[in-house]
């Protein structure tokens, strides 16, 4: 009983203090809705990419012998251009490099599209060193990704219509059917044009950008993509902001050691174990509240879907207890409250970058994920993909163990340092 | 019955011997006050008492209940009134208190009760539902008393807790411990202050450096002094080379000198005082003040230590 009147006690005094309300609850909040406000709001559920401003220089030519009626590169021009695109994207030409990345630097446009001369022909021939130049605002973040999908998208239809039209002349080929320069020519222009329609229809609003995009990066896709962007945001958000809340929660402790209030509480006939077992249950209830009215905030605000409620449910444990126990390990480190501040946020931020908890909407190397996996935090940002992307629950098993047995590990570690120090 | 019983206690850290075997009893419904300077070894005392440390040497009781075997029988006995404010800002006082409370294992509508009683002695029921953080600092010592006090303690230790206060708060709790006492509590009191041990205590155990060098009632005390007079008198200039002079004047038993003050003991300050000035004239010293004081435990800590208790 003493042990959960510890625990409410301070879990009364951490709902009292703006800062631990303002990083538990308001801060992931205000950032997911500043986020989604960048994306035009996203309060409604009809989310929508605010206006892409792209500028183009095609450089691209068509030689005399080519088969192609049109270069590649004013197809991928035109893709910007079309009015299948208008209502997002607005487009520009420009007659050299140069002014182009001067606009770009000015951020009279977002996106730069620089299309380098016979991209056709050497694409055609299978020079894979050539390729189309995207830049982008740094400060932009899905309209580059979008642009260059478009592109990539546009390259790989044509790649892949190279190929089955070359496997079909081969198979001509072995059966005595001699090829009709012709027909090829015919062939290839009516692929292209094809292709070049299916594009538009492709990217005919930023909803369908948005659902190719993710497709692309080999993940399930859903009815609102969009969505789904902002849920895998709010849940690095979330897994971010989980993580210092376990640490800031245990840093009562310490708060307490400096006020006297622990020492007092050791004077009375109240086992050591159980105070400390009173810290660390304030800790695990404060993140698991945390972790519930996020995910009820995110969805009523935000109209972040989140997916099957008992998924829900164990990605929430997995997290609280990796975030318990990696709370309670740091701060076992730390000496007093001025030091906790500097060696959490440094601690925690950089796990959370190396985790991959502010990349989680992106498709990263591979070299970055294995990283990741390193890190409590890039197995719990894994445990919520699982949940948004609607996976099946023997993908969860892995992630959710090793969320368990690492946050056990560190807690157990963490506990031990502090009932060696104070009990 | 001897609420508090103290035997050869010790408390080493490293090659620091912060108490070096302390004996003394504190019998039930008594306040005893441990007087000593700053460093002492008296808040190292009650923290073993107390369960915070645990002794290298020795044992104490607390209503027959040892610290080291039976500690939480001795700590139900026993209400802890720290140093330093030890509360939660955050918290009202009434929050604070129930929390307190809660902690010594009372519940519903008897920590309801205990509540009410304890702001009542503090005189903080109109302020219960104020955060403490918001008090003055008389008023939180107030509460740190309170909070001690929730389960009715039969010995409850305060130390120093009129350290920094105002003298208003300073009165309240004063009469807040002498009321506790009527009420049958037994109060261990350590001060620095030795009016507050003398207005306090039925036993004084004067400490100094690890050890109480002294311990009986006031009275008793100062009888270790016989009739000498202290004067105190301060000096337009150094006065060290004249200090061997003085301590050869004939009726000087002890002399201290800290900070351009110097305290002295006599036999006869008629006798004595006109040849203290002649000297210090002759050593070309102007004095500036003369305070001639009857014997009092400042004197028996000087007698005792030859330092006075202000400068140790």
């Amino acid at each position: 009983m003493k042990i959960l009147d510890i625990a409410f006690k301070d879990l009364t005094r951490s709902f009292r203090s703006l800062f631990a309300v303002g990083m538990t609850i308001v801060a992931p909040l205000l950032l997911i809705g500043l986020i989604s406000l960048a994306f035009g709001g996203a309060f409604n559920g009809n989310s929508d990419l605010p206006a892409v401003s792209v500028g183009v220089y095609n450089a691209d030519r068509l030689s005399d012998t080519s088969i192609l009626e049109n270069a590649l590169g004013e197809n991928i021009r035109s893709m910007f251009f079309d009015e299948s695109v208008e209502s997002w994207i607005t487009a520009r030409d420009f007659s050299d490099e140069k002014t182009l990345r001067a606009a770009l630097d000015r951020r009279e446009i977002g996106v730069a599209v620089i299309i380098p001369p016979d991209f056709s022909d050497r694409f055609l021939a299978g020079e894979r060193d050539t390729q189309v130049l995207i830049l982008s605002d740094p400060t932009l973040t899905i309209a580059p990704q979008v642009v260059q999908n478009m592109v990539m998208a546009m390259l790989d239809g044509v790649a892949g219509g190279g190929i089955a039209i070359e496997t079909v002349l081969e198979r001509q080929q072995l059966q005595g059917i001699q090829p009709d320069p012709n027909l090829i020519s015919s062939l290839v222009n009516r692929y292209s044009a094809w292709y070049r329609d299916f594009q538009r229809d492709l990217f005919h609003n930023p909803q369908q950008a948005a659902l190719v995009m993710k497709a692309s990066t080999g993940e399930i896709t859903s009815e609102n993509p969009m969505q789904q962007m902002l849920g895998l945001m709010m849940a690095g958000q979330m897994v971010f902001f989980a993580f210092f809340t376990g640490a800031y929660s245990m840093m009562s402790i310490l708060e307490e050691n400096e006020e006297g209030t622990l020492a007092r509480m050791f004077t009375l006939p109240v086992n050591r174990t159980a105070i400390l077992a009173g810290k660390f249950l304030a800790v695990f209830l404060m993140v698991i509240v945390q972790g519930i009215v996020l995910i009820i905030a995110a969805h009523f605000i935000f109209k972040i879907q989140w997916g099957d409620p008992w998924m829900v449910v164990l990605a929430l444990l997995g997290q609280v207890v990796a975030a318990a126990g990696l709370g309670v390990l740091l701060i076992s480190f730390v000496k007093t409250s001025r030091q906790a501040g500097p060696v959490l946020g440094g601690a925690l931020t950089a796990m959370g970058m190396l985790g991959g908890l502010f990349t989680a909407n992106i498709a990263m190397p591979d070299a970055f994920n294995r990283l990741a996996a390193f890190t409590p935090q890039g197995w719990v940002v894994r445990g919520w993909k699982i949940v948004l992307n609607g996976l099946p629950i023997n993908e969860m098993l892995l992630p959710l163990a090793v969320m368990l047995v690492v946050g056990l590990i560190l807690f157990a570690f963490g506990a031990f340092r502090f009932h060696r120090r104070f009990a | 019955m001897n609420a508090i019983e103290v035997k050869n206690l010790k408390k080493s850290f490293g090659t620091i011997h912060a108490v070096q075997g302390v004996d003394f009893v504190a019998r039930q419904g008594e306040i005893l006050s441990l007087l000593g300077p700053n460093g002492a070894g008296k808040s190292t005392t009650i923290s073993m008492l107390s369960g915070l440390l645990a002794p290298s040497e020795g044992d104490a009781f607390i209503m027959g209940h040892s610290v080291t075997a039976q500690a939480k029988s001795a700590k139900e006995s026993l209400g802890v009134v720290p140093q330093e404010i030890a509360l939660y800002p955050d918290l009202s006082a009434r929050e604070n208190l129930v929390f307190w409370g809660k902690m010594y294992d009372l519940r519903g509508s008897k920590l309801k009760q205990r509540v009410d009683e304890v702001l009542e002695i503090i005189g903080l029921t109109d302020r219960q539902k104020d955060h403490v953080g918001k008090f003055s600092g008389g008023m939180k010592r107030r509460v740190n008393i309170a909070a001690a006090l929730m389960h009715k303690p039969d010995v409850i230790i305060m130390d120093e807790p009129t350290v920094g206060i105002d003298p208003q708060s300073r009165r309240h709790i004063l009469d807040n411990v002498k009321e506790l006492n009527h009420q049958g509590m037994t109060v261990l009191y350590t001060t620095h202050y030795m009016e507050e041990a003398a207005e306090l205590s039925d036993h004084i155990a004067i400490m100094d450096q690890g050890k109480v060098i002294a311990y009986g009632t006031h009275a008793e005390l100062i009888r270790m002094v016989g009739e000498q007079t202290r004067i105190d008198l301060t000096f337009n200039a150094e006065v060290e080379a004249i200090i061997p002079l003085w301590k050869e004047i004939e009726g000087v038993t002890s002399l201290d000198a800290t900070d351009g003050k110097v305290t002295v003991l006599v036999d006869d300050s008629n006798r004595v005082l006109p040849r203290l000035i002649e000297v210090a004239a002759d050593g070309g010293v102007r004095i500036l003040s003369v305070d001639i004081q009857e014997p009092n435990l400042e004197s028996v800590f000087l007698h005792l230590t030859g330092r006075a208790l202000r400068d140790s």
